[in-house]
Formats: C-alpha cells, structure tokens, sequence
C-alpha cells in the first residue's frame, strides 16, 4: 500500500497560530501559539491583533514543527493552510507562508476550508470516526450542525441565527466579570455552581436545528441587573452553570434533533466550545442514552489547530484537488458551497 | 548576488530578481486588495523568465512597511517561507527608501510619501548624494497638514515623491518651492538594490527581527460596543 502523504498545515485563522505535521491519521507534530493573553487585555479576538502576532510567530512555529516532527521539509508531500472562514487579515499571514513554501519546495499547496479541518480532527484519536455522522461544530466564530454524508459530502442542517455558542460564552463571562476567553472561565466557575439555579430560556424551540444565543444573552443581563439591584443575587458559580447549562442544553438538544432526524449512528465535535467540560459529559450521556456513538477530539484537537487542516488537505490531495497559486483568502467560505 | 526582491506594502505589487547590479526579471501590478494572490504566480513567471530555481536565491529583499497592513504582512509571510525554504538570508526595506531612491532630482531635498490610510500618510525626508540618496531626518506617520506644516517649515528647495496623489487636493498647494515628481510607488528593483548593498556591508538582521513597520498602535474595536463595562462587576 502507498505511504500517506507527508504534510504540513498551517491554521491562522483567528487568534490561534498553528502549525502541524501530519501522515495518514498520525500527528507528529502541533505545535500552537496562542494569543489569549494579547486579547484578553480588550476581552474579545482584535482582527488587527491578530494578524499581527500570527506573521510575528508563523515562522520559528513552522520551523519547531518540523523539528518536532523529526522531518525535514524536503520530505513533505504538500503544504496546506486554512483559506476561510476567518478574519482576512488573519488568513493572508499562514495562507500566504504556506503557498510560498510550497512554491519553494516544489511540492503541491492545498488552502482547506476550515470547518472540513474541524469535522476531520475527531479522526485522530477515534479510529472508527467517518461519515454518515452529525457533527456539532462551535467555537468563538461559528456554530453548526453538520450532517457528514460522505467525506466532501456535507450539508450544514442549522446554525446560529446570530451569536456563535463561544461569542455568547466570551460576552457572558465578560458581563460577569470572569475575563477571557469565556468558556473555560465559565467552565471554572461553574464547577461548584447548581445548573438549576436559574432556569434561563432556550431558543429557537420552534426551529429544532437552528441555533441562537442573542436572547440568552439579555435575559442573563435583565436577571442580573434585577437581582443586582435587589441585592438577592444568586452566588457566582451559580450563575456560571446555569448560564453554562443554558448554552450547553441548546448544543445538546439541537444536535441529537438532528441525529434523530438523519437517523446516523454517531456524533462528531469540533471548536473550542466542544472541550468545555459539562457539554461534553452531556453529549457522551445523550449518545448513550440514543445509542449512538460519540467522537470527540482531545480539547487540543477541539480548539484550532494545524493537524486538522493537514488532515483535511490529505483528503482533497488524494482527490487530485489542489489550490490555484493566484488563489485568494476567502473569509466567508461555507461549508458545502 | 542573485536577489529574490519582494514589493506588496502599497497598491502596486511588483517581484524583482537581480543578479549584482542587473535585473533579470520582474513583474508588476496595480491591485489595492490583490498581494496575496499575485505574489506566487508572480514567483513562478519571474523565475521561468530568468531560468532561475528557488535554490538559486542567496538573498531575500522585502518591503516591510510602512503601508498596507495586509499588503506588508503578505509580502513577509512569502518572504519568509522561501528564504527558510532555501536557507537564504532576508533583508527588510522600509518602502520610503526605496520611493527616494528612484527619486528623479539634481539637488533638491527629496520628501517620499506612502498612504497608509485612515487619513494618514507615511512621510520621510532623504538628500541626493552620489550614486542614491541617504535619510535626512525622521520618518513618521502624519495628518496631510501636518505633511504641509513640515514642508513649509523646510528651507530647501523639495521635490516630493510617491503617492502625493493619495494627500487631500490642495495640500501642497501655494508652496512655490515645492516641485512634485515620480515615482508614485516603491518597486521591486529598488528594494533589491537596497537589500544588496546593506547585505554587502554585513547588515543582515536574524529573520526573526526582521518585522513590520506598521509604525501605527492597531486598531483595537471589537465591535462590543454594547457589552462594554455594563456588568456590575466590570
Ligand atoms: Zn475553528
């Protein structure tokens, strides 16, 4: 049988640098620099900011992963990086350092659509993963259902209708003073908290695999401002899990809806908002309860990372498909289109 | 010395490979949001023309800045890449030496000019002296009246080059010593020559110094606007 293809991935997408060496489902390196604390100063992701620290890190962090890796980069088969969606400014730094190494190398360049990456990194660490599967993508930028068909074959079954399920984290988590990135601190201060303290709203009951969190979002604001005033609010980690339960509850609803209505035997995740501890428990209780398997990648291959785009290009290089060297950015590329 | 030269920090976009003093390929183009896409077929057309390969390249010259964020960071990621691709050293150029030295003037006080936007423009003064120009005071980012107040304040009989197309109609106008002239953009050829020359006296920075020169604080809105400071914890 023909070797996998030997290749290096690059991930700038947002606030995450990554770069990856990746052969068939093995990763030997993922190397990742990450911005949290340069944003955490504005308590959001500054597209400006951004840019500029992936072009001050792309290069000694391709350098290490390939040292990791233990290959020299005249033994790659290709080089992809992520062309959308993303912040444009954000994309250009790996898009444009991935097609001119290539160039250099000779070798072919792939630029991969995103959220492909993110439904090909369960394959890592869940050998049985692939299609047909319901994937619940969500992190800080998007937030979707995807009904994984085949490999290239993907139709996105709903989405969020405004806030991406990690915006609506980072915005809370900020209103509550709990800081940046909001998932994890939520996730933190939800440890000790009861979930039923608040019973805040659900949305979009009436559109079963669409998403929304705009509403959640000012019912925590009313709540709190209220009871602030009154002076009968509830503790801190209270607030934290049911706010964390209320996002979580519409993940976990929205997603076995849709394995209901596909009738797939399993469910994938991926983005940042999938490493958060309580939707994963839930999701694992839900599949189980449906009997259905789950595949979640390890919180670092939840988050964005230069393994996935590697192993999404893997896929589109063995189908021929490789990107034109006038290609562009593209920072609202969807998914299927 | 073969130079690999590498120009996207405004609207024109150029490559340039030179061997010593020749040129031996280029090509250009004129696209505000283009860079990225331009650069490797630019790459692969220069390199057909000259019948060089990537291994062939002992020096990488770069535009850092100041000019067009993306357009600068486009150009050094590519920078980058092939010169630790090839294991050759990277040079980085600021755009407004390379306006001035292909400033056309006898004695005049050279002013070169680069719009980075938002109402502002890159400004830098540069004297002629035999066989270029050298840097004669501070380069800076200003207001176009600021532009005008420097230049009125200035005794010398000035031409100024680069984009003083991009400045507010009138903002040179009533300076009688003040002559403007060509070229509008830093091109690839002359980032070349520059990097060759300062590559030749040692100034060769670690690749890791070698950054953009945005010389403006980034714009940091996250468009939040509604959420700042309002919770009672804040
Ligand atoms: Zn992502």
């Amino acid at each position: 049988m023909k070797r996998a293809p030997l290749i290096l991935g690059f991930e700038t997408s947002c606030d995450e640098t990554g770069v990856a060496v990746v052969r068939g489902s093995t990763v030997l390196s993922n190397v990742l620099a990450t911005q949290v604390d340069e944003h955490a100063r504005f308590g959001g992701v500054v597209p400006e900011v951004a840019a500029r620290a992936h072009v001050e890190a792309i290069r000694s962090l391709s350098h290490r992963a390939l040292r990791d890796a233990g290959v020299h980069s005249m033994d790659l088969d290709a080089v992809a990086a992520t062309r959308g969606p993303g912040l444009a400014g954000a994309l250009m730094v790996g898009f444009s350092y991935g097609k001119a190494l290539a160039w250099a190398l000779d070798i072919p360049f792939i630029g991969v659509d995103h959220m492909e990456g993110h439904l090909f990194a369960p394959r890592f660490e869940n050998p049985e993963y692939g299609p047909p599967a319901v994937v619940l993508l969500a992190s800080g930028g998007h937030s979707e259902i995807v009904h994984l068909r085949r490999w290239g074959d993907y139709e996105v079954l709903g989405a969020t209708i405004d806030d991406a399920a990690g915006e609506a984290f980072d915005k809370l988590a900020r209103f509550l003073g709990l800081g940046f990135p909001g998932g994890p601190a939520i996730d933190r201060e939800a440890e000790t908290g009861d979930p039923a303290a608040v019973a805040f709203p659900r949305a979009l009951a009436d559109r079963p695999l669409d998403l929304s969190f705009s509403g959640l979002k000012t019912a925590v604001t009313t709540y709190v401002r209220s009871h602030h005033e009154a002076g009968d609010l509830p503790p801190m980690a209270d607030l934290a899990a049911a706010i964390q339960e209320a996002i979580v509850d519409v993940l976990v609803t929205k997603t076995m809806n849709a394995v209901a209505a596909t009738g797939v035997p399993a469910v994938g995740g991926g983005g940042g908002v999938l490493a958060n501890r309580r939707l994963r428990q839930r999701l694992a209780e839900e599949c189980a309860g449906a009997g259905v398997a789950l595949h979640l990648p390890s919180a670092e291959l939840c988050t964005d990372n230069g393994a996935m785009i590697a192993a999404a290009a893997a896929f589109r290089l063995g189908r021929g498909e490789v990107t034109s060297p006038d290609a562009e950015v593209d920072s609202s590329m969807r998914l299927g289109a | 010395m073969k130079v690999l030269a590498i120009e996207t920090a405004t609207a024109a976009s150029s490559i340039a490979l030179a061997e010593d003093n020749l040129v031996v390929a280029t090509a250009g183009r004129v696209d505000r949001r283009g860079h990225v896409g331009f650069l490797v077929p630019a790459l692969d057309f220069c390199f057909a023309q000259a019948g060089w390969t990537p291994s062939d390249i002992e020096l990488v010259a770069v535009d850092v800045g100041p000019g067009l964020f993306s357009g600068i960071r486009a150009g050094l990621a590519t920078a980058q890449a092939v010169a630790g691709a090839v294991g050759a050293p990277i040079v980085p150029v600021l755009s407004l030496d390379a306006v001035a030295l292909r400033a056309a003037t006898g004695h005049r006080r050279i002013w070169a000019v680069v719009d980075v936007r938002r109402r502002e423009v890159a400004v830098g003064p540069y004297r002629p002296v035999p066989g270029g120009v050298v840097r004669d005071g501070a380069t800076e980012l200003c207001s176009p009246a600021a532009f005008r107040a420097s230049l009125e304040g200035d005794a010398a009989d000035v031409l100024v080059v680069g984009d003083w197309r991009a400045l507010p109609e009138g903002t040179l106008l009533g300076l009688h010593a003040i002559k403007t002239g060509r070229p509008r953009y830093p091109v690839a050829e002359a980032i070349a020559e520059i990097a060759r020359s300062r590559a030749e006296r040692g100034e060769v920075p670690h690749p890791d110094e070698v950054r953009p020169r945005y010389m403006r604080e980034p714009d940091v809105t996250i468009n939040w606007g509604d959420f700042r400071s309002e919770g009672p914890w804040a």
